[in-house]
């Protein structure tokens, strides 16, 4: 029976996972620390995962523990990071990009992404993925009113990181 | 200006959606079964740092004189016998750690898993036990030799005797024997405790959190 739940779990989560891929790219700088927060974040989904009714869609409770699974990390662990390794950063384009100018804004926002803080990225991250408010507030568990200032002032920091 | 950078950014990363190297199912399990692989991998490593400490001390302490008493005492071949036989059971036993953690590290199923944490800490609680014995032997073996061939004890043992003592003496010497027994036995547990105790506990750990998983 457990190895039904758990054949049942590593198959939603393998077409599931550029969820994860895609918040390890905000949260980490590099191919070994993209992994090992992968390999976190897919520990902490199976933990929580008995507890997973199937109310919600599988993507949508997997947006919440993999966020708060990267919340808490990167808490615990970058105090003391805040410097942008250029050269790993690079990863971040796509490779078949053709406009030299383009890549560059976007290698620049990548990177002025990269510099805010924990909560401020889990809020780019779902604006990234074109979700509204109410799902905003309720995957990071605040207000929409407060979603939507905080994104406000994420854009007014954006900018400044932008043109200083 | 910041919008459109926004939006730039936005389209670039729903278009690079698909450009993740995709992870496996069989890594996915193998994910899931990092924690209790890397337990058992330490288990593995103390053991043979374990294993290497003690012969290190046994021929660091085993030099001319006490082969010379072994000879004395004429327990040479019989201590060559007993220590050979104790070498191949603790290899036998670091074996043991290795298949089990051979077995953690590829197992691609929870239940499996399961029994092969309950396995392992079998093996390790057995591994404990062999090894107190052993020292119980050992500690028994050395009293008895003492009692055989120190010139000292033996004119103490007579002196008593001769006072008519005998009794008194034996319960002595029984009550200092079992005295510094479980002394030497409380230490090593603790040694042992403090050596895998907290691998053991992680591991128990891992194991309820898969058994809350297997209702």
């Amino acid at each position: 029976m457990s190895d039904d739940l758990e054949q049942s779990f590593v198959q939603q989560l393998k077409a599931n996972q550029n969820i994860i891929h895609k918040i390890c790219r905000l949260y980490t700088n590099g191919n070994d620390a993209h992994k090992d927060l992968f390999q976190e974040i897919t520990i902490q989904l199976w933990k929580a995962f008995p507890k997973f009714r199937g109310e919600s869609k599988f993507s949508t409770w997997a947006y919440r523990v993999a966020l708060n699974t990267s919340i808490t990390l990167y808490r615990k662990s970058t105090r003391t990071v805040k410097t942008v390794d250029y050269e790993k950063q690079q990863f971040f384009i796509k490779q078949e990009e053709y406009n030299f100018e383009e890549e560059e804004r976007l290698k620049l926002m990548y990177q002025a992404v990269y510099q805010l803080n924990d909560i401020e990225k889990a809020l780019v991250f779902m604006y990234l993925e074109d979700k509204d408010y109410a799902e905003i507030s309720e995957t990071l568990g605040i207000s929409e009113v407060n979603a939507r200032v905080k994104m406000n002032r994420i854009k007014g920091k954006l900018k400044k990181i932008l043109n200083p | 200006m910041i919008m459109k950078e926004l939006d730039l950014l936005k389209k670039d990363w729903q278009k690079s959606g698909n450009s993740f190297e995709q992870v496996s199912e069989a890594e996915i399990y193998k994910m899931l079964h990092r924690k209790s692989s890397s337990v058992v991998k330490w288990i593995l490593i103390v053991s043979i740092l374990e294993f290497l400490f003690w012969s290190l001390l046994t021929i660091c302490f085993n030099d001319e004189k006490y082969q010379e008493k072994l000879q004395e005492y004429d327990i040479e071949n019989f201590m060559f016998i007993m220590n050979s036989i104790n070498y191949l059971i603790i290899i036998l036993f670091i074996y043991l750690f290795y298949k089990n953690y051979k077995t953690i590290s590829t197992t691609d199923s929870t239940k499996q898993l399961m029994i092969s944490i309950l396995k392992t800490r079998k093996t390790v609680r057995n591994y404990i036990w062999y090894n107190l014995a052993v020292i119980t032997i050992s500690i028994i073996i050395s009293i008895v030799m003492l009692f055989y061939h120190n010139p000292q004890f033996i004119s103490l043992m007579d002196n008593a005797i001769s006072k008519g003592h005998k009794a008194l003496f034996i319960a002595i010497s029984v009550g200092v024997s079992a005295l510094l027994i479980s002394i030497m036995i409380g230490l090593f547990w603790i040694f042992y405790k403090l050596l895998y105790g907290i691998l053991l506990r992680k591991l128990h750990t891992n194991y309820n959190e898969l058994k809350k998983i297997d209702l």
